[in-house]
């Protein structure tokens, strides 16, 4: 250390004024830090006071100094003479007045002067004293964007900081950001995935919302200045796009399951549209109609609930007794549950009361497949034939006949009806043009079929092991998938919003297709969709640019006990669950969870992305023939002539845990690239 | 000589003049539009940047000059959401091993200078701070005045107890 640039600095600094250092001395404590207020007159201090007065007032450098650090200090200063306080106090006058850069150089000089105890001590200070409250200092679309970082957990807990945090940590901005991530979608970040809701109020308030998040309109909807969020144009484009809820799901209507979300959230869509054109009507939007939408930490938390008790397997059970025979087939919706059964009646229950409707006979033989929507209900029985029932009456509007023997399974969407036969076939009816014709190839029973009306294809499985999709335009086989070696009891297309990362290597499997018309792209292995193979190449000749595509993924059941994920593009199997012992019958999925329903009498919940059995459902005396999911709920069939109706959502007649915890673990032999 | 080697020169908010490659100087998209506006002069003049000081600028350059091959940023970054994950790569996070105030200015200045994945990092580093903590640690990370009456904190407390599973 340089001794002579250390003598000169003190001296310059102690020749003060002693006005000025008795002023600060006698004053309380928290002036030490602050300059601007004090009267500092002294001649040396004040023409340098003059000059620099304005320093830089931002908000993060009024630092107050706590209490106790404050106190210590006065009594460090009443520890030494009179003469030496006036000294000490004057340098810190002195420092407070002076700007930024000569504080720089009295810093400077000070440090040159410190042995290496000192500086640990500065060290050790500097690094608890440079803390920050950055909400209270970043302008708020900062602050939000370092909160949408965050979990759920450390989310909530920022609100319970100060009220500051509390406003940011609660603000829609957030959460609405959080509802996006997770709602039915299994987030990247966390794995944790939410019940879908409904996707209208989502794109109602997104542009708000978005604008919000970058620091324009700040608590203000001003829809005459704010474009549509998204034109009608897209939405069609967008309902179409997506698998028919049915083609998901062969029961549980999806969506509004889990009513959380009320009309009125509608609203700020339909006030734009209506301010388009009805200039008079600008008032609309004024505190009186202003749309009162729920804050979207509590959509989330609701949504959250369900989630969790998914996840621990909290539910309430109701069972529904009444068919004498076997449970084959069922769908359930909001209100009511339907069952076929091998007794030969359709039963519809309400689902709150758990109480039987009405029953619906005119079959001959056992029920094997029934699908409802507002206005019908189709059922597909042993007698070959299907029936179109009004369940809201009991009647039977109309009987079809044309198979040759008993109807396994039936899926219809739009204005088609596809069914399965004993006879090998499947049957396409246009309700339409009221035309029928027949896929004919498969070699055995047909056992499941799923229609996909966007793209004009139909996804079938057979007891002759193989799973086919079907072009409608060609009434051809597209593709057939090899790999099950028992007879597949379901196929189902999974929605566009699923998504699968796939693992580096893949899974070495048996696993095959083959292509109906050209063998020759069956070994591609790694198509996708938008590469640069052309949709023709992969579906044949029918799919030009502009016919959208079959589903990419679907999932497989069959009797050998495994369920398969498959590539439809690539014909690839890309993942295989096993954890049943003995075969499988039923299986439903959506974007969050895969549930199969065995021979083996029990019902599991799979984890699509990890391949990992989740949770087991015992509770049926026979084997589990059929399951409908929904977002909060689960209904499976049996043999036992019993259907079982789970409710994930909160509420009375809880059971903590129900079904066995699998913790975590693989099942035995899931595949090995587990993520 | 022009071209992205060209070297610009930067005037921070006291006056400092710092020499710059001119394809790290246009990481910040302010700079970049700043230099396609004012054409040659860039040659001559030094471009002032009021808002940031030497010592703040130089830290931004530093990351600029690492980063100064990525490609660049895509417009839509923000519209999957789900991808957003608080990883910062090992370059990045030695990067931000600062302080709070050095950390405050580095998102400031790369807000203003539009540097949006300097921005990103720096909101992840504080977001980083936040996660896992309870709410008076978070207090004490921040030094933060728990501004609530013992009957708010418990209701807010009540009130969020949901997330905790």
């Amino acid at each position: 250390m340089e001794e002579s640039t250390a003598t000169d600095m003190p001296t310059v600094l102690v020749e003060g004024d002693s006005d000025a250092t008795e002023d600060m001395g006698s004053q309380n404590s928290n002036s030490i830090c602050l300059s601007s207020s004090s009267k500092l007159a002294g001649q040396t201090v004040a023409p340098f006071l003059a000059k620099h007065i304005p320093l830089q007032p931002d908000l993060k450098c009024r630092r107050q100094a706590d209490e106790l650090s404050m106190e210590q200090l006065q009594k460090g200063l009443e520890s030494v003479s009179q003469d030496d306080k006036a000294a000490i106090t004057h340098v810190w006058s002195l420092f407070s007045a002076a700007p930024v850069k000569h504080r720089e150089i009295m810093l400077k000089g000070i440090l040159t002067q410190c042995c290496f105890p000192q500086l640990s001590f500065i060290s050790a200070s500097v690094r608890d004293l440079i803390r920050i409250d950055f909400f209270a200092a970043l302008p708020p679309e900062i602050s939000f964007k370092i909160l949408c970082y965050l979990d759920t957990a450390s989310l909530c807990k920022a609100a319970q900081v100060s009220q500051r945090w509390r406003s940011l940590a609660d603000d829609d901005v957030v959460w609405h950001k959080m509802c996006e991530q997770h709602i039915d979608r299994k987030c990247f970040k966390c794995g944790w995935g939410l019940p879908l809701m409904e996707r209208k109020r989502l794109r109602a308030t997104k542009r708000q919302t978005q604008l919000r998040a970058t620091g324009r309109g700040l608590n203000v909807w001003s829809p005459e200045i704010t474009p549509q969020p998204e034109g009608p144009g897209r939405e069609t484009a967008e309902e179409t796009n997506r698998p028919n809820a049915m083609s998901l799901n062969a029961n549980g209507k999806r969506g509004a399951d889990v009513p959380l979300t009320d009309d009125q959230l509608d609203q700020p869509d339909d006030s734009v549209k209506r301010s388009c054109f009805a200039s008079s009507k600008t008032g609309i939007n004024g505190s009186y109609f202003a749309p009162r939408t729920r804050p979207w930490k509590d959509v989330y938390k609701d949504r959250f609930k369900v989630g969790t008790n998914w996840k621990y397997g909290r539910c309430s059970t109701k069972v529904f007794k009444g068919h004498t025979n076997g449970i084959m087939c069922l769908q359930f919706d909001d209100n009511i549950l339907a069952t076929g059964s091998y007794d030969a009646t359709i039963k519809i229950w309400d689902t709150e009361t758990g109480e039987e409707i009405r029953t619906l006979s005119g079959h001959e033989s056992g029920i094997r497949a029934l699908q409802f929507d507002d206005t019908k209900l189709i059922s597909g029985s042993i007698d070959r034939t299907l029936k179109v029932w009004n369940w809201r009456t009991g009647e039977c509007k109309s009987t079809l006949t044309g198979h040759m023997g008993g109807v396994i399974c039936l899926h219809f969407d739009s204005t088609i009806v596809v069914s399965g036969s004993v006879d090998r076939t499947i049957k396409v009816w246009n309700f339409e043009d009221k035309s029928t014709f027949l896929l004919r190839g498969h070699t055995d029973w047909v056992n499941a079929v799923k229609v996909d009306s966007a793209s004009r294809t139909v996804f079938s499985a057979s007891d002759d092991c193989t799973v086919r999709l079907w072009d409608l335009d060609t009434r051809s086989c597209i593709k057939s998938f090899k790999g099950h070696v028992g007879q597949v009891q379901q196929v189902l297309p999974l929605p566009a919003e699923f998504e699968f990362e796939e693992p580096v290597g893949g899974e070495d499997d048996s696993g095959s297709t083959e292509a109906g018309s050209d063998s020759s792209e069956a070994s591609n292995g790694n198509e996708h969709h938008g590469s640069d193979h052309s949709p023709s190449k992969i579906y044949g000749d029918g799919f030009t640019r502009h016919r959208p595509r079959p589903p990419r993924y679907m999932l497989t059941g069959a009797l050998d006990s495994h369920i398969r994920l498959w590539d439809v593009a690539t014909g690839k199997c890309l993942r295989t669950f096993f954890g049943h012992v003995e075969g499988i019958w039923a299986l439903a999925a959506d974007t969050l969870r895969v549930v199969s329903g065995a021979e083996d009498c029990m019902v599991k919940i799979w984890d699509a992305r990890t391949g990992k059995c989740e949770r087991t459902f015992a509770g049926h005396a026979g084997p589990v023939t059929c399951i409908g999911l929904g977002d909060s709920r689960m209904c499976t069939g049996s043999e036992d002539c019993e259907a079982r109706l789970y409710s994930f959502k909160s509420g009375q007649g809880f059971q903590l845990g129900e079904g066995r915890d699998e913790g975590g673990s693989s099942s035995p032999q899931s595949p090995p690239f587990q993520e | 000589m022009s071209g992205p080697n060209q070297v610009i020169r930067l005037m921070s908010s006291d006056t400092a003049e710092i020499p710059v490659e001119r394809v790290v100087a246009e990481r910040s998209i302010l700079i970049k539009n700043m230099l396609e506006d004012i054409g040659d002069s860039a040659l001559t003049d030094p471009i002032p940047i009021p808002n940031v000081n030497e010592a703040v600028l130089n830290k931004v350059l530093e990351w600029c000059t690492h980063h100064k091959g990525d490609p660049p940023a895509s417009a839509d970054d923000d519209s999957d959401s789900r991808k957003k994950t608080t990883d910062i790569d090992e370059w990045d996070q030695k990067f931000m091993q600062v302080d709070q105030e050095m950390l405050f200015e580095i998102i400031l200045a790369a807000n203003y200078l539009d540097i949006k994945a300097l921005l990103d990092v720096g909101c992840k580093t504080v977001a980083n701070m936040i996660k896992g903590k309870s709410p008076e640690e978070i207090r004490k990370t921040f030094n933060i005045q728990n501004d609530f009456t013992p009957e708010e904190e418990d209701q807010i407390r009540r009130e969020n107890e949901w997330a905790e599973e």
